[in-house]
C-alpha cells in the first residue's frame, strides 16, 4: 500500500510568543522569576527553579559559552550558557567550522523557531 | 514476543501484535475470552499511521469486549503500559490485564524524517525544531558524564560490544554481532563521541505479557514472578535545565523509590535490564541506579555488569543487541527480566538465578523514567 499525506502545522505558541517573536529576530528574551529571580533562557511561563508563575521578561545579549559540542551527520549542536541565564540551552551551530567556544543568538533560517549559535572570536568586553 | 528485526517480509505491526498476543495467551494458559484488559503501547502515530490502536488491535486479536486503552511515554511507552497494567490488577479493575507493545521502525521513511520525528520527544519547541535529534542530545549529555567521570569512549565500546555478544544467544535479537572494540571505534561517526555501532537500532517487532493475581491464573501458571515496586519520575525535559546534564536524576529518583517500596537496597539487585539506547547511556543508568554502588566506572571495568559478573546486565542484548521497537520495547525488558527470575530465558540464561531484578526503561534524555523490581517465585 502507498499512502502520502502531506502537513503543515502552524502551532500557536501561547504566553510564550514574546520569547518566539524576539527569537525570529535574533534576539534572546529571557524569564525571570520574580520569586526567586531564576533567570532561564529558553524561557518558560513556570520557573523551573521554585515553581512560581509570577514571571517577568528579561532581554539577554545574546552571548554565550559553548559547554559542550557535537558534530555529526545530521549537524553540530552545543549545550551552551547564555550570559545573564541561569540555566543551560541546547543550539544548533550555523557555522560549525569554527572551532570557538563564544558565539551570539542568530535569527532561525524560515518560519521555524529554533536556538542557532553563530560561533565568534571573542572580542573584548563583547560578554558584558 | 516476535523477532525484533527490520522486516522484509511485507508483514505489518497487525500481524505481529497477533503473534505476540497468541504467544502470551498460550503461555499463561488463558483464551483471549479470560482477558478482561486490553493495554496497547506504541510512541507514535506517525509510523503505524493508525490513531486509537488500542481498539483496532483488541480487533485484530480477537480481544472481543475488553477494555481497552493507549499508553504513550516516549521511549517508555512499553514499561508504562506494564505499570498501567499493574495498578489496573492491583486495584481489581481488571483480573487478567494484556500489555501488547508494538511498533514499526517505519524504515520506509527517509531517516532524515523518522529521525526529525523521533525528535519531538524531546522539547519540540526548543530542541525538536531546531533539528537537534536523539543521538546529539544523548551525545551532550554522555559529554557531560565523560567530563565528570572520566569515563572514556572505549568504556563505551566495551558495552557496545558485550550487550550484542549477549544477543548472540537470543533467537530474536536484530544485532547479535561478532565485533570488538576497534570495530566500534572504526564506524562511522553519527554525533560525537557516538558511532554507530554505539547506538541502537530501529526495530520492527511486537511483545506481549499478561498480568494477574496467580489466583486468576491456570494451576500450572501460577508460579510466576511477582511485581515488588512499580515506579516512574520525571526529570525536566530540557537537557540544558538539569543540574548536571551528564546526570540521569529522574532515573535516580524514580529508583530511589522503588528500592523503598521494595523493602530492599540496590544491593539486593542481582540482575538487570537496563535501557541501553546507547552504549554510555548504559553506564550513566547504572550510576542513577545505584547499581554501581558509586563506584560505577570501577564495577563496570571490573567486569561486574558482565555475563558471568556479579551483576549481570542485559543479558538480552538490550536494546543495542535485541533492538527496539518503542513500544515493545519495555514490555521486552520486563518479559526478559521475568523469565531470567523464572529460570526459563530463552536467550543467555543468568548462571545464578537471583532473587530480585531490575527493568528501567526511559523516554527522551532519561526525562520519563519507569522502573520495576521483579522478585522470583
Amino acid at each position: 500500500m502507498k499512502y502520502q499525506m502531506n502537513l503543515d502545522y502552524s502551532i500557536p505558541p501561547g504566553d510564550l510568543a514574546p520569547y518566539f517573536e524576539a527569537l525570529q529576530d535574533g534576539k534572546a528574551l529571557a524569564s525571570e522569576c520574580n520569586g526567586c529571580g531564576n533567570v532561564a533562557f529558553p524561557a518558560r511561563m513556570q520557573c523551573g527553579a521554585c515553581c512560581n508563575s509570577d514571571i517577568k521578561w528579561k532581554p539577554l545579549n545574546g552571548t554565550a559559552r559553548v559547554l559542550f559540542r557535537t558534530d555529526g551527520g545530521s549537524g553540530s549542536f552545543a549545550l551552551v550558557k547564555f550570559d545573564g541565564a541561569d540555566t543551560h540551552c541546547t543550539v544548533g551551530l550555523i557555522n560549525p567550522e569554527r572551532n570557538t567556544t563564544f558565539g551570539k543568538l542568530a535569527a532561525p533560517q524560515g518560519d521555524a523557531p529554533g536556538l542557532w549559535l553563530a560561533l565568534a572570536e571573542e572580542k573584548l568586553g563583547e560578554r558584558r | 514476543m516476535t523477532p525484533f528485526n527490520r522486516r522484509k517480509d511485507g508483514s505489518s505491526f497487525r500481524d505481529w501484535a497477533r503473534v505476540a498476543v497468541q504467544g502470551a495467551l498460550d503461555d499463561a494458559g488463558l483464551e483471549a475470552a479470560d482477558i478482561d484488559a486490553l493495554i496497547v503501547a506504541s510512541e507514535s502515530d506517525f509510523f503505524t499511521l493508525q490513531l486509537n490502536p488500542a481498539a483496532l488491535l483488541a480487533d485484530e486479536c480477537g480481544l472481543i469486549g475488553v477494555a481497552a486503552k493507549r499508553v504513550e511515554g516516549g521511549g517508555a511507552s512499553g514499561h508504562v503500559a506494564v505499570h498501567a497494567g499493574v495498578a489496573e490488577v492491583a486495584s481489581s479493575m481488571a483480573r487478567r490485564v494484556l500489555v501488547l507493545g508494538v511498533e514499526p521502525s517505519a524504515s520506509h521513511l527517509k531517516g532524515a524524517d523518522v529521525g526529525a520525528l523521533y525528535s519531538l520527544s524531546f522539547d519540540a519547541w526548543t530542541d525538536g525544531m531546531t533539528g537537534i535529534e536523539s543521538t546529539s542530545l544523548y551525545a551532550l549529555s554522555a559529554q557531560a558524564f565523560m567530563a565528570r567521570t572520566g569515563a572514556s569512549a572505549d568504556d563505551f565500546a566495551a558495552i557496545a560490544v558485550r550487550n550484542r555478544t549477549n544477543a548472540k544467544a537470543n533467537p530474536n535479537a536484530h544485532l547479535p554481532l561478532d565485533i570488538s572494540v576497534e570495530d566500534v571505534a572504526a564506524s562511522p561517526v553519527v554525533a560525537s563521541p557516538y558511532r554507530r555501532l554505539d547506538c541502537s537500532p530501529l526495530s520492527d517487532g511486537a511483545a506481549a505479557i499478561i498480568l494477574a493475581r496467580a489466583d486468576d491464573l491456570p494451576a500450572r501458571t501460577q508460579d510466576r514472578v511477582r511485581f515488588r515496586a512499580v515506579v516512574s519520575a520525571v526529570d525536566t525535559v530540557r537537557l540544558g535545565e538539569r543540574r548536571d546534564p551528564g546526570f540521569f536524576e529522574g532515573k535516580q529518583r524514580a529508583a530511589q523509590r522503588a528500592y523503598s517500596y521494595a523493602g530492599i537496597s540496590a544491593t539486593d539487585i542481582g540482575l538487570a535490564e537496563v535501557y541501553d539506547s546507547y552504549s554510555g547511556a548504559q553506564l550513566q543508568a547504572l550510576e542513577a541506579l545505584g547499581l554501581g554502588h558509586g563506584l560505577t566506572l570501577a564495577a563496570e571495568r571490573d567486569g561486574v555488569f558482565a555475563a558471568n559478573g556479579a551483576l549481570p546486565v542485559n543479558l538480552s542484548g538490550g536494546l543495542l543487541g535485541q533492538g527496539a521497537p518503542v513500544g515493545a520495547t519495555g514490555v521486552a525488558q520486563v518479559l526478559a527480566a521475568a523469565l531470567q527470575l523464572e529460570g526459563r530465558y530463552f536467550g543467555l540464561q543468568a548462571q545464578n538465578v537471583p532473587r530480585f531484578a531490575l527493568v528501567d526503561t526511559h523516554g527522551g534524555i532519561a526525562t520519563l523514567n519507569a522502573i520495576s523490581i521483579l522478585e522470583a517465585p
